[in-house]
């Protein structure tokens, strides 16, 4: 028995260590494992990894990451950051919190994080530099606020939370403002008190209010973007599929008529992109449908529930272990894949410690979200040192201040559930 | 020869997989969004457009896979790699081979199911596609990536020769 689970995992680890792609590592654990140790036919699984794609909630996904790329195609991008630049950047320190900011209007739209760092990290690094903002601060800023993006709804490795633990999507999304804007706040005030004594950077003037209103004018098309998705899902208007959809065709319609910098000509190519990069999730989803066919059969979540609660009893210890270990993952995993293979691993021992499952889903989006820039290995610190020609080490320690305001949200919201429950509960999506 | 043939293989796949994903993404955005005016201007809604969406997803997601292989972009954990940079190729052929298994079983088992549905003749509820269509699409998707891996491999083998002719 005790020896079935450990070649289990190690079958697991060892495709995963050999850069198997996840969806399979999945697949072919189930398979083994059904082999090994069940009498069932392996036909099973291929009607699992088929049938679990015939779900009408998984669209939702793919709407999301073409709205996302039709944005990053067109100048949507360039707007946000002119729009977060005129407002902050006359203060000490503000084209870092626009920099910031950037990110968070960004998450607004789009639910990935290396998406962002790429899109916006190509505008904001030589921004900042050129301005004579510090490298350190700047590589450091930008490698950890694209996490917003993850944190800040819609973001897809919520949806797929919901969808294993039928918890409120809408409900999810609303826990997400709350951290999201913490982080954005602590992370400005942070520069502000940085930059405030310094003179070695290029100070903006304030601006006059009629520049702002043109800039405001300008980006007005990029901003109605978030106010209809979530004004939308929040009035109750539509549901989050209805409003990825009508986000996707006000985004082509923007693009292509308004802005007029995208072409009919590309929107083949974007909408082809974004259906390859939809796919590479979404099979996710249906190797992990299989794996966990086979945990279920063997009833493996519940063995190591009874392992946890006989050895945790403080609800305050099991959430401090909970955090250290989707750190750890996070660092290498991405976002899916581990909301997919842990969440139905911890979701039956919730109930014991009387967590909120929606509270866990925001704690695990967040913990894996900070994993994406955590040294030594978080995809996000490789991705800014090859930006800026910077070794591991370097980036490393840039990140260390905007990390630690990350964990600190983190800890407290993790401690303090009412912070982040408390705007679902005004919305109804609370029981 | 060898590589004139993945060059056609290449064009034939990536003219099917651009085409269908982008055929079926757009036939599922407008059919959604119809659905939305349709709701809100003539409180009516269209019976067939959920179904619709199911089938385009299954579609999208088993065709992309394939496209996937081919733009490198399946999501893997490179940690090892990046730790050891040594076991790169090594580790690179094992998964490739892997892949190949996998598209392997992929043909053989959903052959079967599709054979399976055939006998039944079973159709879907309110288009009335036929199931075995539906099921034909993973075998389909083995082919392809089967060979959109193959392919892979041999653009490694290409790179790794220049890199050795070049040193």
């Amino acid at each position: 028995m005790e020896l079935s689970y450990f070649v289990i995992l190690l079958i697991l680890l060892g495709c995963m260590a050999a850069t198997v792609p996840v969806f399979m590592c999945l697949f072919f654990t189930a398979v083994m494992g059904f082999v090994l140790f069940t009498d069932l036919p392996v036909l099973v699984l291929a009607q699992s990894l088929f049938r679990s794609m015939d779900k009408f909630a998984l669209v939702v996904v793919l709407y999301f990451i073409l709205c996302g790329n039709i944005m990053t195609a067109g100048t949507t991008v360039n707007k946000l950051i002119k729009v977060a630049n005129v407002l902050v950047s006359w203060l000490p320190g503000g084209l870092g919190m626009a920099g910031v900011i950037a990110c968070g209007l960004f998450g607004a739209i789009s639910g990935s994080t290396v998406a962002t760092v790429v899109a916006l990290g190509g505008f904001m690094i030589p921004a900042l530099i050129e301005n004579g903002y510090q490298e350190k601060y700047t590589l450091g800023l930008m490698t950890t606020s694209p996490n917003l993006g993850i944190i800040i709804p819609p973001s897809i490795g919520m949806i797929l939370y919901c969808m294993i633990s039928n918890v409120s999507l809408e409900g999810l999304f609303l826990t997400g403002f709350v951290p999201g804007l913490l982080i954005i706040i602590a992370t400005c005030v942070y520069s502000y008190f940085y930059y405030r004594k310094r003179t070695d950077f290029v100070r903006m003037p304030v601006p006059d209010f009629k520049q702002v209103l043109s800039i405001l004018k300008e980006g007005f098309w990029a901003l109605m973007l978030p106010v209809i998705i979530f004004g939308g899902i929040f009035s109750g208007a539509f549901t989050a599929n209805e409003a990825a959809v009508v986000a996707c065709v006000f985004a082509f319609v923007v693009e292509l008529f308004i802005h007029k910098s995208i072409k009919f000509s590309d929107v083949k190519r974007i909408t082809v992109s974004s259906a390859v990069t939809s796919a590479t999730l979404l099979i996710i989803v249906a190797g992990a449908t299989c794996f966990g066919r086979y945990l279920t059969l063997e009833d493996i979540p519940g063995k190591i529930t009874e392992v946890v609660l006989s050895n945790i009893q403080s609800p305050i210890l099991f959430l401090a272990v909970l955090n250290v270990l989707l750190l750890i993952v996070g660092m290498f995993m991405d976002i899916i894949s581990a909301t997919l293979i842990l969440g139905p691993v911890f979701l039956p021992m919730l109930a014991a410690f009387d967590i909120n499952p929606m509270h866990f889903g925001l704690i695990l989006t967040v913990n894996l979200a900070i994993g994406y820039c955590t040294p030594p290995m978080g995809v996000s610190l490789y991705i800014t040192g090859s930006i800026a020609n910077r070794d591991l080490v370097y980036v490393s320690k840039a990140v260390m201040p905007f990390l630690a305001i990350q964990i600190a949200v983190l800890i407290l919201m993790t401690y303090w559930p009412e912070l982040v429950l408390w705007l679902p509960g005004k919305f109804g999506y609370l029981n | 020869m060898f590589s004139k043939v993945l060059g056609f293989l290449d064009k034939v796949l990536a003219f099917i997989e651009e085409w269908t994903l982008f055929i079926a993404t757009f036939a599922a955005l407008l059919a959604l969004f119809a659905n939305v005016v349709l709701r809100y201007g003539f409180n009516y809604s269209l019976a067939w457009s959920e179904e619709l969406v199911r089938e385009v997803i299954i579609l999208t997601t088993f065709i992309g896979c394939s496209a996937a292989i081919k733009a490198r972009s399946m999501i893997k954990i490179d940690a090892l790699v990046q730790l050891v940079p040594s076991l790169k190729t090594p580790l690179a052929i094992a998964s490739h081979l892997v892949t190949l298994l996998f598209s392997v079983m992929m043909i053989y088992y959903g052959w079967k199911m599709a054979a399976l549905q055939i006998m039944t003749e079973q159709k879907t509820i309110i288009l009335e596609i036929p199931l075995a269509y539906l099921y034909a699409i993973l075998p389909i998707m083995g082919v392809m990536m089967f060979i959109r891996t193959v392919q892979v491999m041999y653009q490694d083998f290409l790179d790794k020769r220049t890199e050795a002719e070049a040193a």
